[in-house]
């Protein structure tokens, strides 16, 4: 459950469904993946798997509501408990993939 | 309609020494604005008392409605000298929950320069202190 902290993202379990940005009240996660065709072996055709390029949360809007936490199908969103992550500009509260990840520290 | 003259803000310290001495003025319109008493009654901030401070600060926190807009601007201008701004929380920062709300202020910083904004619905009071020092020791 929450300790009322921020939302990060493990990006290695995302698919890029977009379900968490279009369940979101707020609209504030973007997403942005492209398709690439995985050649297996034996197999009749490629498969094709959906590559993460970007994902940010604008904490600006965000009303930490976790409903992309609970949506996502693979739990690539979790709950992470810092709290200092002010910034001195708006586009300072859009916070990219990376930092994202970063919130969850090693166990 | 009337708006109001003398704004309705509480004045804060920081607690301890922290390196800065600044008054929080606290310019609560909505929940955003338990936090900042939350922060008062943990202790983080303390009642004003009257001493010069280096820094002035309007502490915006909760709902701007376009309706409330002047009233904003009004409690800047009723506090002395130089007035640092700053967003505490989605709502003032963008308008937050209410980003699709045609009476709502989409942040702030449409009305005024804001120095530093505080992410959260409702931030945490750790937040607040965090975001207040982020601001002032960057200020030159």
């Amino acid at each position: 459950m929450t300790v009322r902290g921020v939302i990060a993202l493990i990006p290695d379990a995302c698919t890029s469904c977009m379900l968490c940005v279009r369940e979101c009240p707020t609209w504030c996660i973007s997403l942005q993946a492209h398709p690439e065709q995985v050649v297996d072996e034996g197999a009749r055709r490629p498969r094709t798997v959906n590559v993460l390029d970007a994902f940010a949360i604008d904490f600006g809007l965000c009303m930490y509501c976790g409903i992309c936490v609970d949506v996502c199908p693979f739990d690539a969103l979790e709950w992470a408990p810092d709290h200092d992550y002010g910034a001195a500009t708006r586009a300072g509260l859009v916070q990219p993939m990376e930092r994202l990840a970063a919130w969850l520290a090693p166990p | 309609m009337k708006w109001v003259t003398s704004p309705p803000a509480s004045a804060y310290r920081l607690a301890g020494d922290l390196g800065v001495r600044v008054v929080v003025a606290n310019l609560g319109l909505a929940c955003c604005s338990m936090e900042v008493e939350a922060a008062v009654a943990r202790g983080l901030l303390v009642p004003d008392d009257g001493q010069d401070p280096e820094s002035t600060v309007l502490l915006v926190s909760g709902t701007v409605t376009d309706a409330l807009a002047p009233a904003v601007l009004s409690a800047r201008d009723h506090l002395d000298g130089e007035v640092v701004v700053v967003s505490f929380g989605a709502c003032a920062s963008t308008g937050g929950p209410y980003w699709d709300a045609p009476t709502v202020t989409k942040g702030i910083d449409q009305l005024l320069p804001v120095a530093g904004y505080v992410p959260g619905c409702p931030p945490r009071p750790e937040a607040l202190v965090a975001g207040l020092l982020d601001v002032l020791r960057d200020r030159p």
